[in-house]
């Protein structure tokens, strides 16, 4: 059995301790002596250090003797345990694996290729280009009774004319706390954001109440409880905030733009650097190949 | 071509190694102010409770009137599993989505909310959350080198990405400048917690859409699922002085060294974490011990006392099932057979049995819990309830018409309908994509959106459970709630008034009386109306024997309880599976009512929580069925009945 495995490791694991120890000498990298090489694992001083320090980011306290012992023979097991695993290619043609580095080469590349802190001028442009994004939310005040067309049946149209008529004589001060049908909803509401109306009454009636006009009741308008009757007293309309105002959020949308724009050009940059060939069947055609040139 | 290969993987992999060590022992952290307690009592509820009305019945309201909806348990690409089932959206991707902006999912579809949420938690997996490398963080040793300074003036002046390839090669090639590699600084690491914590300070607006810092620690030793999810209520000053707690090394798999992370973390920051613990369905009944699994021994009293502080939320329903009832411990209960996995745990490599049960279901917790308390003097299980997601696509979308699946692989595509979940030859243990649950969300009364409030509401377990509906739901327990109270034109007025909020304790039962409960919910806008609302009791008798009973407390018209079996006829159905409708022609969009316990004995503790189920509706298998046009496998579940479960209210009988 420890014959088979020797066989199966020898001649790649020379090969890579030969690699590792040249690259370890190259890099001269802390932790990990240079003089580490094949069938020897040394935990640096260094590394005891690293191994403490995580411990204590994490437990908020040093760890004791026994624990770091611990730490020490689990971190030996891994490194044994890793080097073996590569040596007999089981890194390869793993999907997990491949994710991941694929994830982290586009970190590396977001933080390489993204420019540093905006300038007040990149973020006024940047502003000035998207108002819609960054203009303040209309706000409602607005009050409301609710009719249940199943409660009403047949009557509905009856009952809406005539709270109508009620409400309308007394207008926008009409006392309302014993009209309607619902005792949940709130029967009046001030200045919401139009995204909360829509989280109240659905999306329906909130694209409806921003069409209404204010200081009269309006409606029917319907909603997923039924149909309401609407009196808006006062609606704020969307402005254009100055950029102290809402400098962090223009920030952050820049900023992230950015990164996006900085990873597709990566990729531009990237694929121009190799030669990209799709071998597809094509559809009907057997075994055709249609090569694509680099980008 | 394979030499080389190794040699670039080495190369990096070292690189990697080193780095890490760096950056670690930079980061060494400062001593945090004194010890706090997160306290029991809530002054804020205690101030509200007592304040005195004025005339006006709607100034100086300081209670919650809209409840607050959103997922404590969403993963993205930083967490291991799902970056390897393809997920590319990223913490800052999931806030965005959850907020209402539209986004591109992994498989590249366009989706977007029907109506934003008002919170989220980017809960990643706390194991190997990984360190991504900063090549050019020493910023200032940069501009000294030519080439640095080149490639800086590169960067800013818009040729970033071709930067980033020189860069890349020169590490690859073994080019990289000396005076760079070695400056100090240089090869920083930038922890995916860090980048974790930045995405949630970033899109942080208070009073508009909390983005909370949290985290799952991801104990699943043997396959027996013991996740809890870590919330922080504070922000990133706090919260990024530690690193998150692990199962690996250093960390640990015993939910108790959690709770002591959780201590030493209050202690060392001034700052406040809660836990929850994953829906318990797919633990092998080591959710909720009465034998802790890691001893062999009964729980004792430090346990309970333990958990009854850091956990006081449990997920009882998310996409791999809900945990709140199983019809072999409720038999009686005609809606517990609802979106089950009870096969096995969570890789399937045990298989389910019946004795498990009772320690996996928050209804039996429930009641083992009373039990516990008598025994050891604290409830280990007096915990409240809230959906979420467990979804790994960074994207909370959990509407039935608009489900994007638990991993990448399960978002919208023709074959999901038909595909498997996973497979264990080895138990038999099997399960479907379609047995996925589209669910669910956690809905909080909090009186403000902000980290501090929702946090708050959390602790005091003024919460409740959706199964993706955003209905909303009253539950107020108390001595006095009268029949009239329900018609009262502001309910939450009398409720708060009269009696605790869901999450709440009755204490002293005043000498003859029973608890009397206000109950109300109004149905999700854009939704179903409902069929009943239901309160769940569980109590204690004299004896040491646990009890249940189910009681239809206030339902749609037009129905009557059967005058024999006390049981309320079916709501009916109106879904068309092949078309995905349903019409709103039954069932009702509000119900209250005021309900008072027929049994009540003083002598014996009990519970109560609410649970309002909606008609029947399309589920999203239906959706799927119609829209890819795609046949179902047969037995797949196409219809649903939502529901929202509220945190309990517990009677306490005196000492």
């Amino acid at each position: 059995m420890k014959d088979r495995l020797r066989t199966l490791l020898g001649e790649p694991l020379v090969h890579f301790m030969l690699l590792g120890a040249a690259l370890f000498l190259a890099y001269g990298l802390v932790g990990t002596r240079s003089e580490e090489a094949a069938g020897s694992i040394v935990v640096t001083q260094g590394r005891i250090e690293s191994l403490s320090t995580v411990f204590a980011r994490s437990w908020s306290r040093e760890p004791t003797a026994e624990e770091l012992d611990g730490l020490i023979r689990e971190y030996v097991r891994e490194e044994a345990a890793m080097r073996e695993a590569i040596t007999l290619g089981l890194d390869k043609d793993d999907t997990v694996i491949r994710r991941r580095l694929r994830q982290k080469l586009e970190f590396v590349a977001e933080e390489l290729a993204t420019p540093g802190e905006p300038t007040a001028d990149d973020l006024r442009a940047y502003l000035k280009a998207h108002p819609g994004k960054f203009a303040a939310e209309p706000r409602f005040t607005f009050s409301q009774v609710h009719l249940d067309p199943q409660r009403r049946g047949a009557g509905l149209a009856r009952d809406v004319a005539e709270l109508r008529g009620k409400l309308d004589r007394a207008g926008g001060g009409a006392e309302l706390s014993a009209l309607g049908d619902s005792r949940l909803l709130e029967r009046r509401f001030n200045a919401i954001s139009r995204r909360e109306v829509a989280q109240i009454f659905g999306e329906e009636f909130a694209a409806r109440l921003v069409a209404l006009a204010p200081g009269v009741w309006q409606g029917p308008i319907e909603s997923g409880y039924g149909v309401h009757l609407v009196f808006v007293h006062d609606r704020s309309s969307p402005a254009l905030p100055d950029l102290a105002e809402v400098r962090e959020e223009v920030r952050r949308e820049l900023l992230d733009a950015r990164r996006e724009e900085s990873v597709r050009k990566f990729y531009e940059a990237l694929l121009r650097r190799y030669t990209v060939t799709v071998e597809k069947a094509a559809p009907g055609n057997g075994e055709a190949k249609i090569a694509q040139g680099g980008q | 071509m394979k030499t080389r290969w190794l040699f670039g993987g080495s190369a990096a992999a070292v690189i990697l190694s080193g780095l890490v060590l760096a950056t670690v022992a930079a980061q060494q952290p400062a001593p945090g102010p004194a010890p706090t307690d997160t306290g029991t009592l809530d002054p804020v509820a205690a101030e509200r409770v007592a304040k005195k009305p004025g005339y006006s019945p709607y100034a100086g309201r300081g209670y919650p009137t809209r409840p607050l909806f959103g997922d404590t348990h969403l993963h993205t690409s930083y967490s291991m599993d799902a970056g390897a089932f393809g997920a590319r959206l990223g913490p800052r991707d999931a806030y965005r989505f959850a907020r209402g902006e539209e986004v591109v999912s992994s498989t590249g579809q366009p989706v977007k909310l029907s109506v934003p949420l008002d919170f989220l938690v980017v809960a990643d997996h706390s194991d190997n959350m990984g360190f991504f490398p900063d090549l050019l963080s020493g910023k200032p040793e940069i501009l000294a080198s030519p080439t640095g300074r080149r490639w800086h003036d590169m960067i800013q002046s818009g040729k970033g990405a071709e930067a980033a390839i020189e860069i890349i090669m020169a590490f690859s090639q073994n080019k990289f400048p000396k005076d760079l590699l070695y400056a100090p600084g240089s090869r920083a690491y930038h922890g995916a917690w860090q980048e974790t914590i930045a995405a949630a300070e970033r899109y942080n607006e208070p009073g508009r859409f909390t983005a909370f810092i949290g985290y799952e620690w991801t104990s699943n030793t043997g396959g027996n699922n013991l996740h809890r999810n870590v919330i922080f209520r504070d922000n990133a000053d706090k919260a990024s002085l530690v690193e998150p707690f692990t199962v690996y090394p250093p960390g640990s798999d015993n939910p108790r060294d959690l709770w002591k992370w959780m201590q030493a973390y209050e202690e060392k920051t001034g700052g406040s974490v809660l836990a929850i613990a994953h829906n318990g369905n797919l633990s092998s009944g080591l959710m909720f011990p009465v034998i802790e699994s890691f001893t062999g021994r009964p729980v004792d009293r430090e346990y309970a006392e333990q958990r009854a502080k850091w956990e006081r939320l449990y997920e009882v329903t998310q996409t791999k099932g809900t945990g709140e009832a199983h019809p072999a411990l409720s038999p009686n209960d005609e809606f517990a057979a609802f979106e089950l996995w009870d096969k096995g745990n969570l890789d399937g490599s045990v298989a389910k049995t019946k004795d498990m049960l009772e320690f996996e279901y928050a209804r039996a917790a429930l009641k083992n819990g009373l039990k516990l308390e008598r025994d050891l003097g604290t409830n280990p299980y007096k915990f409240g309830l809230i959906g979420s997601s467990d979804a790994h696509t960074g994207l909370a979308a959990m509407e039935e018409d608009n489900f994007f699946g638990k991993t990448v692989p399960q978002e919208p595509s023709p074959h999901r309908l038909t595909a498997k979940f996973f497979d264990n030859a080895k138990t038999g243990v099997k399960i479907m994509d379609w047995e996925v649950g589209s669910s669910g969300y956690a809905a909080v009364w909090a009186a403000e959106n902000t980290r501090t409030a929702i946090w708050d509401a959390m602790q005091r377990r003024e919460t409740y459970a959706t199964t993706g509906p955003r209905m909303i739901v009253r539950f107020f327990g108390g001595w006095d709630f009268a029949a009239s109270d329900a018609q009262n034109r502001l309910p939450a007025q009398v409720g708060y008034a009269k009696g605790v909020p869901m999450g709440g304790d009755l204490l002293q039962a005043p000498q003859g009386k029973a608890p009397s409960f206000l109950v109300a919910a109004l149905k999700d806008p854009q939704g179903a109306n409902l069929d009943r609302f239901q309160i769940v009791k569980g109590w204690l008798d004299r004896d040491g024997r646990l009890h249940e009973k189910v009681h239809d407390v206030a339902w749609s018209g037009g129905r009557t309880p059967d005058p024999k079996t006390g049981k309320l006829p079916d709501v009916g159905n109106t879904v068309n599976v092949a078309e995905a409708t349903w019409t709103n022609t039954i069932g009702a969009p509000e119900l209250i009512a005021v309900w008072k316990d027929p049994d009540f004995d003083a002598a014996q503790p009990a519970f109560y929580y609410g649970r309002v189920i909606e008609i029947p509706t399309p589920r999203w298998t239906a959706y799927d069925a119609k829209r890819f046009g795609v046949k179902p496998l047969p037995g797949t579940q196409m219809t649903v009945t939502e529901r929202a479960y509220t945190s309990p209210i517990w009677y306490t009988p005196g000492k």
